[in-house]
């Protein structure tokens, strides 16, 4: 029962960091990505092969999980700089695609299909050490870094920039550098949830990566409510324990648990945005101005 | 009495349209230029020509010598130009306060920089430009709950906090009421002895009249005549070209 | 004779992607709903289509069912989501969410009743046999060939020759004229709706009879509808229904370089060269900032 709710909090700590730094994109930049998963997924694969090939100091993987997925993120920077709304959607999504093909092929990095195996327990300056007090740590850091950016001048210049980027531009901001700074910013955090998930597990594979485990990221985002501080982490805490709760159900038989969740909160986010999308997602539902 | 910026034979077409055909304008510090014309002339085109909306097909543009053309719009700005547009462009979910400081960081990387003491400066600049325009009262709304001229002082605010000395105001003072105008008026007073330099796109003639020292009369996307404000208006040619059979609403 | 089977196999997954992405296009261009949920009546066409069939129902009332299908899906997406999303104003975004979360719902509700995993017709029409050298056909590549010339034909005299095809496509080339004639935008987006869903289901209905359907292959169909339409140059039926063609013989084509399971990544390529090389697409206007 210790055991089984330490997975679940060690879980919940690694989602509600892919959540946050999704919300930032989202919220704050109006940047719709629909490929967060893709980020996690390097920051897994990179922070597994630091452990395997290397040392399994979980800081070494982190920052290498970071410096890999935020790297990356370029691919995705770099539609954000050339179209807006749904072609970026768009672009995202084919990105998504693309990168679990690619997670799933090229066997060398990820292990392919069966993805990598045995990846030794986590220390850190050669102590052994469990991954839940890490990812609370690290959990608490990004909340701090996100809340501190987004009330700062950069936050600012991304909601300008995302409400009217031509007079956020006319303003003298640098408006592909902060695109591209806050995209790298959110996929280097997504890259740390990535090993440190690598770590918990001490398997993964291209399964926990593809575009399903985009669209929950992306759920807990919304149903939490975008732009806000907690709200992702509320989304995240609420999709989670979606599973258990369901488990409990003497009627939904197991194998289907995981569809029964999907369609909830699919149905959650279709509900909310026809009928309550100001309450909850805040500003964004409203029509925005045209830059 | 410098000049800050000037533009030679700037030229833009749209497909066949030739919307802007040979514009040349100096602005001078602490001078106000109004740029007049029928809707279509080519005014704000031209804006978008100096600041890098638009790039030109032909022509320059100059700020205190130093060439611009090319330039993306954000490092015009850093030449402290700072402009209005036609269609306001407010950070519309963002408050009134957040809008104006926006206005005065660059912040395009994670800080601005700058440490406490310039922090202070900027929030100070942000405070005095709601002052000015009256929306100290209006901080804290949203620029989307705004009424019409709230939104009109509201863009006139960013470009006060935004501490530029060369401004091009793209019809900033249409739709104003009378007090409203009378406010703007002084804004831009208030500037001029200050030293900037202000191109002003205005329909109005009797605000024009009232605030500016120069005109220059555009039409078809040239420049037809330019000069002190009384002589430009007396020629009956430009008046029939002004008040001639085009339609006058808003663009 | 590799390149002649694939391009030949290509132009066949062309006109179907063509098929849908027109149907895409017609939606977008008289509506402006990004309507992410079009591979979902493809689906569901899909899986109307493989119900009756395997209920031993002929194929024509099949694939009748499969256009009723999607055709009404398409209604409700309209009617019961984007209506009242639109009505308080949602950005695009709110409505990408919220399309997504039908998609997704649908997705599993198949998944669940259905099946998972690739499910097919076997009919012999998709029985290849040697028409050259090395070269195999089915009698499915005239087929497809066939539904696709006939429906654009009469796609193209519905939108030229009736009055509600003209007024869709006034619509699509300018957005004001809506306001301006105060034409009924309700039932011309029904209309858009309906007719766009509805190209879907042929579609769905000849993959079914050919490689096949899984409950997730909505999301492909609506990648390869928005990158077509996207490449196409939005606004632009014509140009979506080439970019589906091209796009399908492009994938097709790269088999001959790739294995198969790359084939999704070639469009996402082409979708991706155009979004930073040229985001107004072949057939649309260049963009002014
Ligand atoms: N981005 C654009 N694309 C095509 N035509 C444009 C564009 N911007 C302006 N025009 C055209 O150029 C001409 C000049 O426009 P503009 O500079 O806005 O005039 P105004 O003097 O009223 O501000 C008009 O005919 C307008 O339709
Ligand atoms: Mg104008």
């Amino acid at each position: 029962m210790i055991a089984y709710a330490a997975n679940l909090a060690t879980l919940v700590a690694i989602f509600c960091i892919l959540a946050a730094t999704l919300n930032f994109i989202i919220g704050f930049a109006g940047i719709f990505s629909v490929a967060h998963a893709v980020f996690f997924g390097l920051g897994a694969y990179a922070g597994a092969q630091v452990a395997l090939l290397l040392v399994p100091d979980a800081l070494l993987a982190c920052i290498v999980a970071a410096i890999v997925a935020g790297g990356l993120s370029l691919c995705l920077a770099l539609p954000a700089l050339r179209v807006r709304g749904e072609y970026f959607v768009a672009a995202s999504l084919g990105l998504q695609m693309m990168a679990t093909t690619l997670f799933a092929e090229a066997k060398a990095f990820t292990g392919g299909i069966g993805g990598l195996v045995a990846i030794p327990r986590p220390t850190l300056f050669g102590i052994e050490v469990g991954v839940l007090p890490l990812a609370l740590v690290a959990l608490a850091l990004i909340l701090f870094l996100t809340a501190r950016l987004q009330h700062g001048a950069f936050g600012r210049s991304l909601q300008s920039i995302r409400d009217a980027e031509s007079a956020a531009e006319a303003l003298g901001k640098n408006v592909a550098a902060a695109k591209t700074l806050a995209v790298a910013f959110a996929c280097a955090g997504a890259g740390i949830g990535g090993a440190l998930f690598a770590l918990h597990l001490s398997f993964v594979n291209v399964e926990s990566f593809t575009m399903d485990q985009s669209v929950l990221i992306m759920a807990m985002v919304i149903i939490g409510g975008t732009g806000t501080l907690w709200g992702p982490v509320i989304g995240a805490i609420i999709l989670l324990a979606l599973p258990s709760g369901l488990a409990f159900l003497p009627f939904i038989p197991a194998t289907e648990v995981g569809a029964v969740q999907q369609i909830i909160y699919g149905l959650a986010m279709t509900l909310l945005m026809v009928f309550r999308p100001a309450g909850l997602v805040g500003d964004l539902s409203k029509g925005r101005a045209t830059a | 009495m410098t000049e800050v910026l000037r533009t030679e034979s700037l030229a833009r077409a749209f497909g066949g349209l030739q919307a802007v055909a040979g514009v040349s304008l100096s602005l001078h510090a602490g001078q106000v230029t109004a740029l007049v014309g029928p809707n279509g002339a080519g005014k704000t085109t031209t804006f978008n020509l100096i600041t890098g909306n638009l790039r030109a097909d032909s022509g320059a543009a100059q700020i205190r010598g130093r060439p611009i053309m090319g330039m993306k719009p954000w490092q015009v700005a850093r030449l402290g130009v700072a402009r209005s547009f036609q269609d306001l462009r407010l950070f519309t979910h963002m408050t009134v306060r957040e809008n104006v400081l926006a206005a005065t960081e660059t912040a395009s990387w994670f800080w601005q920089p700058g440490g406490t003491r310039a922090r202070a400066q900027r929030q100070q600049r942000a405070d005095a430009a709601m002052e000015a325009t009256g929306l100290t009262a209006l901080a804290d709304a949203r620029a989307v709950d705004l009424a019409y001229a709230e939104r009109k002082f509201l863009s006139m605010a960013r470009i006060l906090a935004a501490e530029a000395d060369i401004w091009l105001l793209d019809e900033p003072a249409s739709g104003l009421d009378l007090a409203s105008r009378l406010r703007f008026g002084q804004l831009l007073k208030d500037a001029q002895a200050r030293g900037v330099a202000i191109c002003l796109i205005e329909h109005n003639l009797d605000v024009v009249v009232e605030l500016s020292n120069r005109i220059a009369f555009l039409d078809q996307g040239k420049v037809l005549a330019e000069g002190d404000p009384e002589t430009i208006l007396r020629d009956p040619a430009l008046a029939a070209i002004y008040f001639g059979d085009r339609p006058q609403e808003a663009a | 004779m590799l390149f002649l089977q694939l391009l030949l196999q290509g132009i066949q997954t062309g006109a179907l992607y063509a098929l849908t992405a027109a149907g895409f296009a017609l939606i977008f261009g008289a509506t402006r709903i990004f309507h992410f949920a079009h591979g979902t009546s493809f689906t569901l066409a899909g899986y109307a289509f493989l119900f009756c069939w395997n209920a031993g129902i002929p194929w024509w009332a099949g694939a009748l069912a499969g256009i009723v299908a999607a055709t009404l899906f398409g209604l409700a997406m309209e009617r019961f989501v984007y209506r009242p999303i639109q009505r308080h104003e949602g950005s695009f975004f709110t409505v990408f969410v919220a399309a997504f979360g039908v998609a997704v719902v649908v997705q599993n509700l198949i998944g669940m009743f259905a099946g998972r995993g690739f499910a097919a017709v076997d009919t012999s029409l998709s029985r290849a046999t040697e028409v050259l050298p090395d070269v195999f056909l089915a009698p499915i590549f005239w087929i497809a060939i066939a539904v696709a010339v006939v429906l654009f034909a009469a796609l193209s005299a519905f939108l030229t020759r009736t009055h509600a095809g003209v007024a869709l496509r006034a619509l699509a080339q300018n957005p004001d004229l809506l306001r301006a004639y105060g034409l009924s935008s309700n039932r011309l987006s029904m209309l858009a709706f309906a007719l766009g869903s509805a190209m879907a289901a042929p579609a769905a209905v000849l993959t079914a009879m050919t490689t096949g359907l899984n409950e997730a292959i909505g999301h492909h169909v609506m990648l390869i509808s928005i990158a077509a339409t996207i490449v196409g140059g939005v606004g632009s039926l014509r140009g979506a229904a080439l970019a589906g063609l091209m796009l399908g013989v492009a994938e097709s084509v790269a088999l001959q370089f790739v294995d198969t399971q790359w084939a999704e990544a070639v469009s996402f390529l082409v979708l991706f060269a155009f979004i930073i090389f040229r985001p107004s697409g072949i057939f649309g206007v260049a963009q002014t900032r």
